[in-house]
Protein backbone atom coordinates (compact mmCIF):
# COMPACT_ATOMS: atom_id res chain seq x y z
CA UNK A 1 0.00 0.00 0.00
CA UNK A 2 1.35 3.35 -0.88
CA UNK A 3 0.56 6.76 0.40
CA UNK A 4 0.44 9.62 -2.02
CA UNK A 5 2.53 12.51 -0.87
CA UNK A 6 0.35 15.49 -0.16
CA UNK A 7 1.09 19.10 0.33
CA UNK A 8 -1.07 19.99 3.29
CA UNK A 9 -0.36 23.64 2.97
CA UNK A 10 -1.07 23.48 -0.74
CA UNK A 11 1.79 25.73 -1.61
CA UNK A 12 1.06 25.50 -5.33
CA UNK A 13 -2.39 26.97 -4.99
CA UNK A 14 -1.07 29.62 -2.70
CA UNK A 15 1.54 30.51 -5.27
CA UNK A 16 -1.13 30.82 -7.97
CA UNK A 17 -3.17 33.21 -5.87
CA UNK A 18 -0.33 35.60 -5.37
CA UNK A 19 0.24 38.46 -7.73
CA UNK A 20 3.93 38.04 -8.35
CA UNK A 21 6.61 39.15 -10.73
CA UNK A 22 8.49 36.55 -12.68
CA UNK A 23 11.54 36.91 -10.44
CA UNK A 24 9.52 36.55 -7.26
CA UNK A 25 7.87 33.40 -8.58
CA UNK A 26 11.21 31.79 -9.36
CA UNK A 27 12.56 32.81 -5.98
CA UNK A 28 9.55 31.40 -4.14
CA UNK A 29 9.67 28.17 -6.09
CA UNK A 30 13.29 27.63 -5.13
CA UNK A 31 12.50 28.52 -1.54
CA UNK A 32 9.55 26.13 -1.44
CA UNK A 33 11.67 23.40 -3.00
CA UNK A 34 14.17 23.62 -0.17
CA UNK A 35 11.61 24.30 2.52
CA UNK A 36 9.66 21.16 1.72
CA UNK A 37 12.86 19.20 1.99
CA UNK A 38 14.73 20.82 4.85
CA UNK A 39 11.94 22.57 6.77
CA UNK A 40 13.79 25.84 6.58
CA UNK A 41 10.97 27.53 8.42
CA UNK A 42 11.99 25.78 11.64
CA UNK A 43 15.49 27.18 11.47
CA UNK A 44 14.17 30.58 10.58
CA UNK A 45 12.01 30.59 13.66
CA UNK A 46 14.92 29.47 15.77
CA UNK A 47 17.12 32.27 14.47
CA UNK A 48 14.36 34.78 14.91
CA UNK A 49 13.74 33.90 18.52
CA UNK A 50 17.49 33.86 19.19
CA UNK A 51 17.80 37.30 17.66
CA UNK A 52 14.98 38.82 19.66
CA UNK A 53 16.03 37.18 22.87
CA UNK A 54 19.52 38.55 22.47
CA UNK A 55 18.08 41.97 21.86
CA UNK A 56 15.88 41.85 24.91
CA UNK A 57 18.47 40.44 27.26
CA UNK A 58 21.40 42.62 26.33
CA UNK A 59 21.93 44.98 29.24
CA UNK A 60 23.50 48.35 28.81
CA UNK A 61 27.14 47.70 28.12
CA UNK A 62 29.88 48.63 30.49
CA UNK A 63 31.23 51.18 28.05
CA UNK A 64 27.89 52.92 27.92
CA UNK A 65 27.22 52.65 31.62
CA UNK A 66 30.40 54.36 32.68
CA UNK A 67 30.75 56.60 29.69
CA UNK A 68 34.05 55.12 28.63
CA UNK A 69 33.43 55.81 24.97
CA UNK A 70 36.31 58.21 24.63
CA UNK A 71 38.79 55.72 26.10
CA UNK A 72 37.40 52.82 24.12
CA UNK A 73 37.13 54.38 20.70
CA UNK A 74 40.56 55.90 20.96
CA UNK A 75 42.10 52.43 20.97
CA UNK A 76 39.49 50.89 18.74
CA UNK A 77 41.57 50.74 15.53
CA UNK A 78 43.90 48.37 17.33
CA UNK A 79 41.01 45.95 17.76
CA UNK A 80 41.20 45.21 14.05
CA UNK A 81 44.65 43.62 14.35
CA UNK A 82 43.18 40.13 14.82
CA UNK A 83 41.22 40.53 11.63
CA UNK A 84 44.31 41.80 9.82
CA UNK A 85 46.21 38.71 10.96
CA UNK A 86 43.49 36.55 9.50
CA UNK A 87 43.51 38.50 6.23
CA UNK A 88 47.27 38.20 5.87
CA UNK A 89 46.96 34.48 6.59
CA UNK A 90 44.38 34.09 3.84
CA UNK A 91 46.50 36.03 1.33
CA UNK A 92 49.53 33.91 2.23
CA UNK A 93 47.49 30.71 1.92
CA UNK A 94 46.19 31.56 -1.54
CA UNK A 95 49.54 32.73 -2.92
CA UNK A 96 51.25 29.77 -1.23
CA UNK A 97 48.89 27.30 -2.87
CA UNK A 98 49.77 28.83 -6.26
CA UNK A 99 53.51 28.76 -5.52
CA UNK A 100 53.14 25.12 -4.55
CA UNK A 101 52.17 24.28 -8.11
CA UNK A 102 55.70 25.11 -9.30
CA UNK A 103 57.95 24.30 -6.36
CA UNK A 104 59.65 20.95 -5.82
CA UNK A 105 61.18 20.03 -2.45
CA UNK A 106 64.38 18.37 -3.54
CA UNK A 107 67.92 19.17 -2.48
CA UNK A 108 69.36 16.82 -5.12
CA UNK A 109 71.21 18.06 -8.16
CA UNK A 110 73.47 21.02 -8.79
CA UNK A 111 71.99 23.52 -8.40
CA UNK A 112 69.43 21.70 -6.32
CA UNK A 113 65.98 21.20 -7.78
CA UNK A 114 64.38 23.34 -5.07
CA UNK A 115 66.76 26.20 -5.81
CA UNK A 116 66.38 26.01 -9.57
CA UNK A 117 62.61 25.84 -9.27
CA UNK A 118 62.76 29.05 -7.25
CA UNK A 119 64.88 30.63 -10.00
CA UNK A 120 62.36 29.37 -12.54
CA UNK A 121 59.46 30.87 -10.58
CA UNK A 122 61.20 34.21 -10.27
CA UNK A 123 62.69 34.57 -13.74
CA UNK A 124 60.51 32.68 -16.19
CA UNK A 125 57.11 32.05 -14.72
CA UNK A 126 54.62 34.76 -15.63
CA UNK A 127 53.77 36.72 -12.54
CA UNK A 128 56.05 34.36 -10.58
CA UNK A 129 58.21 36.98 -8.92
CA UNK A 130 55.08 38.86 -7.90
CA UNK A 131 53.58 35.68 -6.51
CA UNK A 132 56.61 34.93 -4.38
CA UNK A 133 56.77 38.54 -3.32
CA UNK A 134 53.14 38.54 -2.23
CA UNK A 135 53.59 35.30 -0.31
CA UNK A 136 56.58 36.64 1.55
CA UNK A 137 55.11 40.02 2.35
CA UNK A 138 51.86 38.46 3.49
CA UNK A 139 53.83 36.18 5.82
CA UNK A 140 55.78 39.14 7.21
CA UNK A 141 52.56 41.08 7.74
CA UNK A 142 50.95 38.14 9.46
CA UNK A 143 53.76 37.76 11.97
CA UNK A 144 53.88 41.49 12.61
CA UNK A 145 50.11 41.64 13.06
CA UNK A 146 50.16 38.67 15.47
CA UNK A 147 52.73 40.40 17.67
CA UNK A 148 50.81 43.66 17.67
CA UNK A 149 47.53 41.84 18.26
CA UNK A 150 49.04 40.18 21.31
CA UNK A 151 50.24 43.55 22.61
CA UNK A 152 46.80 45.07 22.18
CA UNK A 153 45.28 42.12 24.06
CA UNK A 154 47.86 42.55 26.83
CA UNK A 155 47.50 46.28 27.30
CA UNK A 156 43.71 46.29 27.16
CA UNK A 157 43.63 43.49 29.72
CA UNK A 158 41.50 41.40 27.37
CA UNK A 159 43.11 38.13 28.52
CA UNK A 160 41.45 38.15 31.92
CA UNK A 161 38.71 35.83 33.06
CA UNK A 162 36.74 34.38 31.09
CA UNK A 163 39.23 34.74 28.22
CA UNK A 164 42.33 33.01 29.62
CA UNK A 165 41.85 29.97 27.43
CA UNK A 166 41.73 32.12 24.34
CA UNK A 167 44.99 33.72 25.39
CA UNK A 168 46.55 30.26 25.73
CA UNK A 169 45.27 29.28 22.29
CA UNK A 170 46.70 32.60 21.12
CA UNK A 171 50.17 31.80 22.48
CA UNK A 172 50.05 28.45 20.67
CA UNK A 173 49.05 30.31 17.50
CA UNK A 174 51.95 32.73 17.99
CA UNK A 175 54.44 29.88 18.25
CA UNK A 176 52.91 28.10 15.27
CA UNK A 177 52.99 31.29 13.19
CA UNK A 178 56.69 31.75 13.89
CA UNK A 179 57.38 28.09 13.20
CA UNK A 180 55.39 28.45 9.98
CA UNK A 181 57.72 31.25 8.97
CA UNK A 182 60.81 29.25 9.92
CA UNK A 183 59.82 26.18 7.91
CA UNK A 184 59.03 28.41 4.94
CA UNK A 185 62.39 30.17 5.23
CA UNK A 186 64.14 26.83 4.63
CA UNK A 187 62.30 25.93 1.45
CA UNK A 188 64.20 28.05 -1.17
CA UNK A 189 67.31 26.10 -0.17
CA UNK A 190 69.74 28.96 -0.49
CA UNK A 191 72.66 29.67 1.81
CA UNK A 192 70.58 31.40 4.48
CA UNK A 193 67.96 28.64 4.40
CA UNK A 194 70.47 25.92 4.93
CA UNK A 195 72.37 27.64 7.70
CA UNK A 196 69.17 28.62 9.45
CA UNK A 197 68.37 24.93 9.29
CA UNK A 198 71.78 24.21 10.79
CA UNK A 199 71.05 26.44 13.78
CA UNK A 200 67.69 24.77 14.24
CA UNK A 201 69.32 21.36 14.14
CA UNK A 202 71.90 22.37 16.73
CA UNK A 203 69.17 23.66 19.01
CA UNK A 204 67.21 20.46 18.62
CA UNK A 205 70.31 18.42 19.43
CA UNK A 206 71.04 20.52 22.52
CA UNK A 207 67.67 19.77 24.12
CA UNK A 208 68.08 17.53 27.12
CA UNK A 209 67.10 13.85 26.90
CA UNK A 210 65.05 14.03 23.71
CA UNK A 211 67.67 15.93 21.68
CA UNK A 212 68.65 13.21 19.23
CA UNK A 213 65.14 11.95 18.89
CA UNK A 214 63.93 15.49 18.18
CA UNK A 215 66.62 16.03 15.57
CA UNK A 216 65.64 12.77 13.88
CA UNK A 217 61.99 13.72 13.97
CA UNK A 218 62.34 17.23 12.65
CA UNK A 219 65.41 17.09 10.45
CA UNK A 220 65.54 13.42 9.55
CA UNK A 221 69.12 13.02 10.67
CA UNK A 222 72.09 14.85 12.12
CA UNK A 223 72.86 17.03 9.15
CA UNK A 224 70.75 19.37 7.11
CA UNK A 225 70.00 17.78 3.76
CA UNK A 226 67.29 16.28 1.63
CA UNK A 227 65.39 14.65 4.56
CA UNK A 228 65.31 17.96 6.43
CA UNK A 229 64.03 19.83 3.38
CA UNK A 230 61.35 17.22 2.79
CA UNK A 231 60.17 17.39 6.38
CA UNK A 232 60.07 21.16 6.42
CA UNK A 233 58.07 21.04 3.20
CA UNK A 234 55.48 18.61 4.56
CA UNK A 235 55.16 20.58 7.78
CA UNK A 236 54.86 23.87 5.89
CA UNK A 237 52.33 22.87 3.26
CA UNK A 238 50.41 20.08 4.95
CA UNK A 239 50.64 19.86 8.72
CA UNK A 240 50.66 23.51 9.78
CA UNK A 241 47.95 24.74 7.40
CA UNK A 242 45.49 22.29 8.95
CA UNK A 243 46.48 22.92 12.54
CA UNK A 244 46.70 26.70 12.25
CA UNK A 245 43.45 27.01 10.28
CA UNK A 246 41.67 24.84 12.83
CA UNK A 247 43.05 26.79 15.78
CA UNK A 248 42.18 30.13 14.19
CA UNK A 249 38.61 28.91 13.70
CA UNK A 250 38.42 27.85 17.36
CA UNK A 251 40.06 31.12 18.48
CA UNK A 252 37.68 33.35 16.56
CA UNK A 253 34.75 31.09 17.44
CA UNK A 254 35.51 31.66 21.12
CA UNK A 255 35.72 35.41 20.54
CA UNK A 256 32.35 35.14 18.85
CA UNK A 257 30.85 33.31 21.79
CA UNK A 258 32.38 35.50 24.49
CA UNK A 259 32.24 38.84 22.77
CA UNK A 260 35.02 41.41 22.63
CA UNK A 261 36.27 42.44 26.06
CA UNK A 262 35.46 45.98 26.98
CA UNK A 263 37.76 48.11 29.08
CA UNK A 264 36.84 48.10 32.73
CA UNK B 1 -8.78 -1.87 3.52
CA UNK B 2 -8.94 -4.60 6.14
CA UNK B 3 -5.65 -4.03 7.89
CA UNK B 4 -6.57 -0.52 9.00
CA UNK B 5 -7.18 -1.26 12.63
CA UNK B 6 -4.20 -3.14 14.00
CA UNK B 7 -1.19 -1.88 12.09
CA UNK B 8 0.93 1.19 12.10
CA UNK B 9 0.57 2.82 8.73
CA UNK B 10 3.19 4.36 6.52
CA UNK B 11 1.69 7.84 6.79
CA UNK B 12 2.42 7.82 10.50
CA UNK B 13 -1.02 7.10 11.91
CA UNK B 14 -2.16 3.89 13.53
CA UNK B 15 -3.24 2.36 16.81
CA UNK B 16 0.05 2.79 18.67
CA UNK B 17 0.77 6.31 17.56
CA UNK B 18 -0.22 9.10 19.92
CA UNK B 19 -0.61 12.42 18.15
CA UNK B 20 1.05 15.34 19.94
CA UNK B 21 -1.44 17.38 21.93
CA UNK B 22 -1.54 19.29 25.17
CA UNK B 23 -1.13 16.10 27.14
CA UNK B 24 2.21 15.33 25.57
CA UNK B 25 4.96 16.11 28.09
CA UNK B 26 7.04 19.14 27.16
CA UNK B 27 10.81 19.12 27.12
CA UNK B 28 10.93 20.50 30.64
CA UNK B 29 8.49 17.97 31.98
CA UNK B 30 10.39 15.11 30.42
CA UNK B 31 13.66 16.36 31.82
CA UNK B 32 12.20 16.90 35.26
CA UNK B 33 11.11 13.31 35.32
CA UNK B 34 14.49 11.97 34.24
CA UNK B 35 16.99 10.50 36.65
CA UNK B 36 20.70 10.32 37.20
CA UNK B 37 23.08 12.36 35.09
CA UNK B 38 20.48 13.86 32.81
CA UNK B 39 18.48 14.96 35.84
CA UNK B 40 21.55 16.68 37.29
CA UNK B 41 22.32 18.33 33.99
CA UNK B 42 18.76 19.57 33.72
CA UNK B 43 18.78 20.98 37.23
CA UNK B 44 22.10 22.71 36.64
CA UNK B 45 20.99 24.47 33.49
CA UNK B 46 17.57 25.24 34.88
CA UNK B 47 19.16 26.87 37.93
CA UNK B 48 21.40 28.96 35.67
CA UNK B 49 18.44 29.99 33.57
CA UNK B 50 16.40 31.06 36.58
CA UNK B 51 19.37 32.90 38.01
CA UNK B 52 19.79 34.80 34.75
CA UNK B 53 16.13 35.63 34.72
CA UNK B 54 16.21 36.87 38.29
CA UNK B 55 19.30 38.99 37.64
CA UNK B 56 17.70 40.52 34.63
CA UNK B 57 14.51 41.32 36.50
CA UNK B 58 16.32 42.82 39.46
CA UNK B 59 18.79 44.77 37.40
CA UNK B 60 18.34 48.50 37.07
CA UNK B 61 20.31 48.53 33.86
CA UNK B 62 18.57 50.21 30.99
CA UNK B 63 17.50 47.62 28.47
CA UNK B 64 18.61 48.35 24.96
CA UNK B 65 16.33 48.01 22.02
CA UNK B 66 19.19 48.17 19.53
CA UNK B 67 22.11 45.77 19.84
CA UNK B 68 24.78 47.72 18.02
CA UNK B 69 25.52 49.07 14.61
CA UNK B 70 23.62 47.53 11.74
CA UNK B 71 25.76 44.97 9.94
CA UNK B 72 24.91 46.54 6.63
CA UNK B 73 26.14 49.05 5.72
CA UNK B 74 28.19 50.14 8.76
CA UNK B 75 30.11 47.03 9.73
CA UNK B 76 30.31 45.58 6.24
CA UNK B 77 31.66 48.72 4.62
CA UNK B 78 34.15 49.22 7.44
CA UNK B 79 35.39 45.65 7.19
CA UNK B 80 35.57 45.78 3.41
CA UNK B 81 37.54 49.00 3.47
CA UNK B 82 39.95 47.72 6.12
CA UNK B 83 40.40 44.49 4.18
CA UNK B 84 40.98 46.08 0.80
CA UNK B 85 43.30 48.70 2.26
CA UNK B 86 45.39 46.07 4.04
CA UNK B 87 45.57 43.64 1.13
CA UNK B 88 46.31 46.63 -1.10
CA UNK B 89 49.32 47.53 1.03
CA UNK B 90 50.61 43.95 0.84
CA UNK B 91 50.30 43.91 -2.95
CA UNK B 92 51.80 47.37 -3.39
CA UNK B 93 54.80 46.42 -1.25
CA UNK B 94 55.18 43.14 -3.13
CA UNK B 95 55.26 44.98 -6.41
CA UNK B 96 57.80 47.55 -5.28
CA UNK B 97 60.04 45.53 -2.98
CA UNK B 98 60.51 41.97 -4.22
CA UNK B 99 62.27 39.70 -1.72
CA UNK B 100 65.96 39.09 -1.65
CA UNK B 101 67.21 35.78 -2.99
CA UNK B 102 70.60 34.49 -1.88
CA UNK B 103 73.16 32.09 -3.29
CA UNK B 104 72.62 28.40 -3.56
CA UNK B 105 73.01 26.30 -0.40
CA UNK B 106 76.60 25.15 0.04
CA UNK B 107 77.49 23.12 3.14
CA UNK B 108 81.21 23.78 2.66
CA UNK B 109 80.97 27.57 2.86
CA UNK B 110 79.79 29.22 6.06
CA UNK B 111 78.29 32.61 5.30
CA UNK B 112 79.79 35.53 7.18
CA UNK B 113 76.56 36.44 8.86
CA UNK B 114 73.76 33.99 9.45
CA UNK B 115 70.49 35.73 10.18
CA UNK B 116 67.02 34.29 10.27
CA UNK B 117 63.91 36.33 9.42
CA UNK B 118 63.34 39.27 11.74
CA UNK B 119 60.65 37.57 13.82
CA UNK B 120 63.15 34.94 14.90
CA UNK B 121 65.60 37.56 16.19
CA UNK B 122 64.27 37.35 19.75
CA UNK B 123 64.68 33.56 19.84
CA UNK B 124 68.05 33.92 18.12
CA UNK B 125 69.08 36.56 20.63
CA UNK B 126 68.20 34.33 23.57
CA UNK B 127 70.80 31.91 22.22
CA UNK B 128 73.43 34.59 22.70
CA UNK B 129 72.96 35.11 26.39
CA UNK B 130 75.92 32.83 27.09
CA UNK B 131 77.93 35.51 28.93
CA UNK B 132 75.46 35.19 31.79
CA UNK B 133 75.36 31.42 31.64
CA UNK B 134 76.54 30.65 35.18
CA UNK B 135 79.91 28.96 35.49
CA UNK B 136 80.13 26.75 38.49
CA UNK B 137 83.30 26.95 40.53
CA UNK B 138 82.37 23.51 41.78
CA UNK B 139 82.84 22.07 38.33
CA UNK B 140 86.12 23.90 37.95
CA UNK B 141 84.67 26.73 35.88
CA UNK B 142 82.71 24.33 33.73
CA UNK B 143 79.33 25.48 32.60
CA UNK B 144 76.42 23.46 33.87
CA UNK B 145 74.53 23.81 30.64
CA UNK B 146 75.82 24.13 27.13
CA UNK B 147 75.18 27.57 25.65
CA UNK B 148 72.57 26.16 23.29
CA UNK B 149 70.75 24.45 26.14
CA UNK B 150 70.91 27.71 28.06
CA UNK B 151 69.27 29.44 25.10
CA UNK B 152 66.58 26.79 24.92
CA UNK B 153 65.95 27.14 28.64
CA UNK B 154 65.62 30.92 28.27
CA UNK B 155 63.16 30.50 25.38
CA UNK B 156 61.16 27.99 27.40
CA UNK B 157 60.97 30.42 30.29
CA UNK B 158 59.70 33.22 28.05
CA UNK B 159 57.07 31.01 26.44
CA UNK B 160 56.10 29.55 29.81
CA UNK B 161 55.58 33.03 31.24
CA UNK B 162 53.34 33.89 28.28
CA UNK B 163 51.31 30.74 28.89
CA UNK B 164 50.68 31.17 32.59
CA UNK B 165 50.35 34.93 32.48
CA UNK B 166 46.52 35.17 32.61
CA UNK B 167 46.48 32.76 35.53
CA UNK B 168 48.92 34.90 37.48
CA UNK B 169 47.50 38.36 36.84
CA UNK B 170 43.89 38.00 37.90
CA UNK B 171 41.25 40.50 38.92
CA UNK B 172 38.96 42.62 36.85
CA UNK B 173 41.18 45.65 36.23
CA UNK B 174 41.63 46.20 32.54
CA UNK B 175 43.38 49.46 31.93
CA UNK B 176 47.14 49.82 32.43
CA UNK B 177 46.58 52.81 34.69
CA UNK B 178 44.75 50.66 37.18
CA UNK B 179 47.67 48.23 37.43
CA UNK B 180 50.90 50.17 36.95
CA UNK B 181 52.96 47.16 37.99
CA UNK B 182 51.67 44.86 35.28
CA UNK B 183 51.81 47.62 32.70
CA UNK B 184 55.46 48.09 33.68
CA UNK B 185 56.05 44.36 33.27
CA UNK B 186 54.50 44.59 29.82
CA UNK B 187 56.55 47.58 28.71
CA UNK B 188 59.71 46.00 30.11
CA UNK B 189 58.95 42.79 28.26
CA UNK B 190 58.30 44.70 25.06
CA UNK B 191 61.59 46.55 25.43
CA UNK B 192 63.38 43.27 26.15
CA UNK B 193 61.89 41.81 22.97
CA UNK B 194 63.39 44.72 21.10
CA UNK B 195 66.81 44.76 22.75
CA UNK B 196 67.24 41.00 22.57
CA UNK B 197 66.52 41.27 18.83
CA UNK B 198 69.22 43.89 18.50
CA UNK B 199 71.56 41.63 20.47
CA UNK B 200 71.00 38.83 17.98
CA UNK B 201 72.40 41.01 15.21
CA UNK B 202 74.88 42.91 17.38
CA UNK B 203 77.73 42.46 14.88
CA UNK B 204 75.79 44.19 12.12
CA UNK B 205 74.55 46.91 14.44
CA UNK B 206 78.02 47.52 15.85
CA UNK B 207 79.40 47.84 12.31
CA UNK B 208 76.75 50.32 11.25
CA UNK B 209 76.74 52.43 14.41
CA UNK B 210 80.24 53.29 15.54
CA UNK B 211 79.12 54.35 19.04
CA UNK B 212 77.77 50.94 19.89
CA UNK B 213 80.16 48.14 20.68
CA UNK B 214 79.11 44.54 21.20
CA UNK B 215 79.68 44.53 25.00
CA UNK B 216 77.77 47.79 25.32
CA UNK B 217 74.86 46.31 23.38
CA UNK B 218 74.90 43.36 25.73
CA UNK B 219 74.70 45.56 28.80
CA UNK B 220 71.96 47.68 27.27
CA UNK B 221 70.00 44.52 26.47
CA UNK B 222 69.58 43.80 30.14
CA UNK B 223 69.48 47.40 31.35
CA UNK B 224 67.05 49.14 29.00
CA UNK B 225 64.07 46.89 29.83
CA UNK B 226 64.53 47.60 33.53
CA UNK B 227 64.72 51.33 32.89
CA UNK B 228 61.63 51.21 30.68
CA UNK B 229 59.67 49.28 33.28
CA UNK B 230 60.70 51.71 35.98
CA UNK B 231 59.72 54.78 33.97
CA UNK B 232 56.38 53.22 33.01
CA UNK B 233 55.66 52.46 36.63
CA UNK B 234 56.58 55.95 37.79
CA UNK B 235 54.54 57.70 35.10
CA UNK B 236 51.45 55.57 35.63
CA UNK B 237 51.62 55.93 39.39
CA UNK B 238 51.76 59.68 38.98
CA UNK B 239 48.81 59.69 36.62
CA UNK B 240 46.82 57.25 38.65
CA UNK B 241 45.57 59.50 41.40
CA UNK B 242 43.63 61.99 39.34
CA UNK B 243 42.42 59.33 37.00
CA UNK B 244 41.06 56.99 39.62
CA UNK B 245 39.40 59.93 41.31
CA UNK B 246 37.45 60.74 38.16
CA UNK B 247 36.56 57.10 37.65
CA UNK B 248 35.39 56.54 41.19
CA UNK B 249 33.36 59.70 41.18
CA UNK B 250 31.55 58.65 38.05
CA UNK B 251 31.08 55.17 39.42
CA UNK B 252 29.64 56.21 42.74
CA UNK B 253 27.37 58.77 41.16
CA UNK B 254 25.84 55.99 39.12
CA UNK B 255 25.66 53.43 41.90
CA UNK B 256 25.82 55.16 45.29
CA UNK B 257 27.20 52.93 48.05
CA UNK B 258 24.45 51.57 50.26
C1 LIG C 1 46.98 33.43 13.93
C2 LIG C 1 46.94 34.29 14.86
C3 LIG C 1 45.69 34.99 15.42
C4 LIG C 1 44.50 35.31 14.80
C5 LIG C 1 44.08 35.06 13.36
C6 LIG C 1 43.68 35.96 15.80
C7 LIG C 1 42.41 36.48 15.57
C8 LIG C 1 41.67 37.15 16.52
C9 LIG C 1 40.50 37.96 16.25
C10 LIG C 1 39.90 38.21 14.87
C11 LIG C 1 40.06 38.45 17.44
C12 LIG C 1 38.87 39.40 17.63
C13 LIG C 1 39.29 40.70 18.28
C14 LIG C 1 40.42 41.42 17.61
O1 LIG C 1 40.51 41.36 16.38
O2 LIG C 1 41.25 42.01 18.31
C15 LIG C 1 40.92 37.92 18.47
C16 LIG C 1 40.78 38.17 19.83
C17 LIG C 1 41.64 37.69 20.82
N1 LIG C 1 42.90 37.16 20.61
FE1 LIG C 1 43.60 36.59 18.81
N2 LIG C 1 44.38 36.01 16.99
C18 LIG C 1 45.61 35.44 16.80
C19 LIG C 1 46.63 35.32 17.72
C20 LIG C 1 46.51 35.63 19.07
C21 LIG C 1 47.60 35.67 20.02
C22 LIG C 1 49.07 35.42 19.69
C23 LIG C 1 47.05 35.98 21.24
C24 LIG C 1 47.72 36.15 22.59
C25 LIG C 1 48.72 35.52 23.02
C26 LIG C 1 45.62 36.13 21.06
C27 LIG C 1 44.72 36.39 22.07
C28 LIG C 1 43.44 36.87 21.85
C29 LIG C 1 42.48 37.18 22.89
C30 LIG C 1 42.69 36.99 24.41
C31 LIG C 1 41.36 37.70 22.25
C32 LIG C 1 40.08 38.21 22.91
C33 LIG C 1 40.25 39.72 22.99
C34 LIG C 1 38.99 40.45 23.37
O3 LIG C 1 37.99 39.80 23.63
O4 LIG C 1 39.05 41.69 23.38
N3 LIG C 1 45.34 35.94 19.72
N4 LIG C 1 41.91 37.15 17.88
Amino acid sequence: MSVKPQDEFDRKAWLQEQDLTHLETIYLKILIYFDTRFRLVDYLEMMESLYYKANLQMPKSHTEQYNLDNKFWYWYPLYSLGLLTLLAYIVAAVSGALLGLYYAPSAEGDPSTAYSQMIFIMDELDFGLMLRSIHRWAAQFMVAAVFLHMLRVYFTGAYKEPRELNWVIGVILLILTIAFGYTGYLLPWNQLSMWAGQIGLEMALASPLIGEWLAQLMFGGFEVGQPALMRMYIVHVFLFPFIVTGLIIVHIGIVWMQGIAEPH
Amino acid sequence: MTDDTDQTRTDGSGPNIVPPDDETPTWHERKERSEGLSRVTYEYFERGRLEDQRLRQDSDYIERDVLGFPTWPHETIRNLSIASFFVGIIIALSATLPPHFGDEADPSVTPEIIVPDWYLYPAFGLLQLDPINPELALLGGEKLMSDELYGIAATTVVIGVLFIYPFVNKGSARRPIEEPFWAAVGMGGLMFGFTISVLSIDQIVADRMPGLTAPLIFDLTLLLPLVTAFITYAVLKAMQEGYMYELNRRYYRLRPPR
